[in-house]
């Protein structure tokens, strides 16, 4: 390491590479929240509804039928504090694993009457995804 | 069968204890017998955990759904081809598998080198049994037993996800297992050349051949995993910059770098903390990305943050293992210092050194991304997700200025490239990139990132190329052998340096490959039967295809049909440029158990493009027969698989045993001179 041509090209990778890092970070960085987080910082500050977050939770029961054609609502509920719920549209297809029980993550944000407009919705993936012992009863 | 497994799991935790202990006592007392009893805990645990093993296989083969994991991952109507892959669908069964496959690389390890190594034997084979040790902890007593009882027996079980039902889920995983358990060969090694302070290459050489083993089937366990991705998921990519691909990849990253690194340390003596830091750093990625993927840490679409319990383990694990590591490097550092320094910008170190940074730097990248929502959360009190924009930002630089190093790194002089050096082996690639270049800006190719990468694959393989000929050429004139014959030889006689060249081959082909989706182009539509969409590929090519019908299945196990399988089939006919060339049927399918359905795409190849059809919306309840199709013409797709398989046929060359193809007697130096040699 004695020769500072060497060092020069050592620190410029490492400075490149960060900058990279810096401003990727600040151009997709995204809110990771859940419904109970989401919805009490809306409260607390109101414009907040409008910045894209990601909202993870879990399909109430009920709350949707599979049908065909790109148009979807369903509400959403906290994991945790099942009495946080949301209303959700979605303009796309759904996913595979989406049914009215799955565990779900959207992007997107509020429009004007407080209905979540989601730009991408997933379900959690089942590779890891064991069989409640109630479940396996009936 | 099940039972049997279940008690060789328990009793294989104490064998595992004892040995590990019996193994240090005896390399630090210098007691052959106690050490030789440890060796062959080794074996005798390869043996239990294949008991188990086979007991979780038979719970699945004979339906035995009185066990949570089998009911959980399995049903009847499943083919027994996925109830015996059951053994690794889930968490449980995946930790067994895994640590099956770490005591039977453990044994193949300490058999190979019971009389060569005998210095290092003690505390390697200690080492390994740790491991072992550690990871029948985490199974018995960490709510992860894959043999707990429910408490009542379900008339059947749940069945496997239904993305997991493809072929290439089947091999992605064990093939991914195999790439992580065997690193901790090299490890194991690294530690006992730590303990015993013979801290020249000898633990390198040594272990050489299982950092390459490793290396190959890391590599292939990803490539599947892309391959299954882009096969099932249905969106027409293979990568996603997920938490768990993240976490496969992240070894993978520290292993390429390592592969490089231990050549600058054998053939010049440097690197030797860096190589240590290396080591390290890798076997405790695989361990992470295993606990990863199977435990929930981070949000992803994989995982669930069900049980803290292993999390706290795992952690627990690698930070001690780090630590303990950290400190036994500390503790030698006299004997790790370099031999000699970089002389000059313009040589081979140099190159391997700038690799070993991108590879490291990308790796921290891409660790920072994955664990951005772990620290946001932990700093701020709020999780801040980072996406693909993130990696590809970071990666694409720093991979194209990577894959320029696999043309300059083998060919660049060692100390000091005189200018000869340099003219004598650049000026034809450098030409041939710029061809490249221009002629592709001259049809109108605008893509920067595509560009470069087009450009610089020309110029690596024009270097490859030049020395297989150069090579091939010096060969043949001086034993007088034909052109093949002094190939095959030429190969066979140097086959680390040779195959090095087939990985960088295929790499450059990888590259190609995914340089190809700055061209992909998609059309969606919904159609009825006898309507036809149309869409235009980025070679030209217009693909017209027209759904015919949608048909209605289930189909049967033995006499009845399934309960849980329910098909429904569009016939799609393709005319290329005008001429009818293939029929497809993409498929929806419907799971009313799970009420889950899946996407089976129509994928039609070509050498130089892909066209993908997604039925993206079809009624499953049968009343429409309107579908939405969504078709993807992605070029050079199929190009990452081929350059997969010459990447692959690369580390195969690599890593071959030099004495099982006939290169023994007068072609081999005695013993003596290589032990002498690695000794200098």
């Amino acid at each position: 390491m004695k020769n500072p041509r060497f060092v020069v090209g050592l620190v410029g990778v490492a400075a490149v590479v960060s900058y990279l890092m810096w401003t990727g970070v600040n151009d997709s960085m995204v809110y990771y929240m859940t419904p109970a987080e989401l919805l009490e910082r809306i409260e607390a500050d109101p414009a907040f509804g409008d910045i894209g977050v990601k909202v993870s939770g879990r399909v109430v029961e009920g709350t949707w039928e599979r049908s065909p054609g790109p148009a979807h609502e369903f509400r959403v509920a906290d994991l945790e504090d099942s009495s946080v719920v949301f209303s959700v549209r979605y303009e796309d297809v759904v996913p595979d694993t989406f049914n009215d029980r799955a565990e779900v993550v959207l992007e997107g944000k509020f429009d004007a009457e407080g209905v979540f407009e989601a730009r991408t919705v997933l379900t959690k993936c089942g590779s890891r995804y064991e069989a409640a012992k109630e479940d396996l009863a009936t | 069968m099940t039972a049997l497994g279940e008690v060789a799991l328990w009793i294989a935790l104490p064998i595992a204890l004892w040995g590990t202990v019996l193994s240090f006592a005896g390399g630090r007392a210098a007691r052959p017998e106690f050490v030789l009893s440890g060796e062959r805990t080794a074996y005798a645990l390869t043996f239990l955990l294949l008991l188990a093993s086979a007991g979780i296989v038979a719970a699945f083969v004979g339906e035995r759904y009185e066990y949570w994991y089998v009911a959980s991952y399995s049903n009847r109507e499943l083919d027994t081809y996925f109830k015996v892959a059951g053994l690794w669908a889930g968490q449980r069964g995946s930790l067994v598998f895994w640590t099956l496959l770490l005591s039977v690389f453990s044994s193949i390890a300490v058999f190979q080198n019971r009389r060569r190594n005998r210095e290092f034997m003690p505390y390697v084979t200690g080492t390994l049994l740790a491991m072992l040790s550690f990871l029948l902890v985490v199974l018995l007593f960490a709510d992860v037993n894959p043999f707990e009882r429910l408490g009542f027996t379900p008339a059947n079980g749940r069945g496997l996800n239904p993305q997991l039902q493809n072929y290439w889920m089947t091999i992605h995983p064990p093939t991914l297992y195999l790439g992580f358990t065997a690193f901790a060969v090299p490890f194991a090694f690294a530690v006992a050349a730590l303990l015993t302070g013979r801290l020249d290459s000898r633990w390198i050489a040594v272990t050489r051949r299982w950092t390459l083993l490793s290396w190959f089937f890391l590599t292939n366990g990803i490539i599947f995993g892309m391959r299954w991705a882009y096969e099932e998921l249905g969106w027409g990519g293979y990568w996603f910059w997920d938490p768990v691909e993240n976490a496969s990849l992240l070894p993978w990253l520290t292993a390429t770098a390592f592969v490089h690194s231990v050549q600058i340390q054998e053939n010049r003596g440097m690197l030797k903390v860096w190589n240590m830091g290396l080591v390290a750093a890798t076997f405790l990625l695989t361990i992470f990305a295993t606990f990863l993927t199977r435990s929930g840490l981070i949000e992803s679409v994989h995982s669930f943050a069900e049980n803290l319990k292993i999390a706290y383990i795992f952690l627990g694990f690698l930070g001690t293992v780090a630590a303990v590591f950290a400190v036994l490097v500390v503790y030698r550092l006299p004997l790790l210092r370099g031999e000699n320094h970089i002389q000059s910008f313009l040589s081979r170190e140099s190159a391997f050194l700038f690799n070993n940074l991108l590879f490291v730097g990308i790796a921290f990248a891409v660790a920072w991304g994955t664990l951005y929502p772990l620290f946001t959360e932990g700093f701020f009190g709020q999780k801040i997700n980072v996406g693909p924009p993130y990696y590809n930002r970071v990666n694409i630089p720093a991979g194209l200025v990577l894959l320029a190093l696999t043309g300059i790194g083998p060919v660049i002089a060692w100390r000091r490239a005189s200018r000869r050096n340099l003219r004598r082996n650049f000026v034809l690639p450098v030409a041939a990139a710029a061809v490249v270049a221009g002629a592709l800006a001259g049809i109108g190719v605008r893509h920067w990132a595509a560009l470069a990468t087009f450009a610089i694959s020309a110029f690596v393989m024009t270097v490859v190329v030049v020395e297989f000929v150069k090579g091939t050429g010096a060969r043949a004139r001086i034993s007088g052998e034909g052109r093949s014959r002094s190939l095959f030889n030429l190969v066979r006689r140097n086959r680390r340096r040779w195959g090095g060249y087939v990985v960088h081959a295929g790499v450059v082909v990888v590259f190609t490959g995914f340089a190809g989706s700055a061209f992909d182009v998609a059309v969606t539509q919904e159609l009825a039967p006898g309507e036809s969409l149309s869409v235009r590929s980025a070679f030209g090519h217009e693909y017209v295809l027209t759904y015919e019908s949608l048909s209605h299945s289930r189909p049967r196990s033995g006499a009845r049909p399934r309960e849980n399988d329910w098909r429904w089939t569009a016939l799609v006919t393709v005319r290329r440029d005008g001429e009818r060339v293939a029929v497809m049927r993409p498929e929806r399918r419907f799971y009313p158990v799970m009420d889950e359905s899946s996407t089976e795409v129509g994928i039609r190849s070509t050498a130089f493009e892909d066209l993908y059809v997604i039925p993206r919306d079809v009624d499953l309840d049968g009343g429409e027969d309107r579908v939405v199709f969504e078709a993807k013409v992605l070029p050079l797709v199929p190009w990452i698989w081929y350059g997969g398989m010459v990447v692959a046929a690369g580390a195969l060359i690599s890593l071959w045993p030099a004495g099982a193809a006939g290169t023994r007697g007068a072609a081999r130096p005695p013993a003596s001179a290589l032990a002498a040699g690695r000794a200098a």
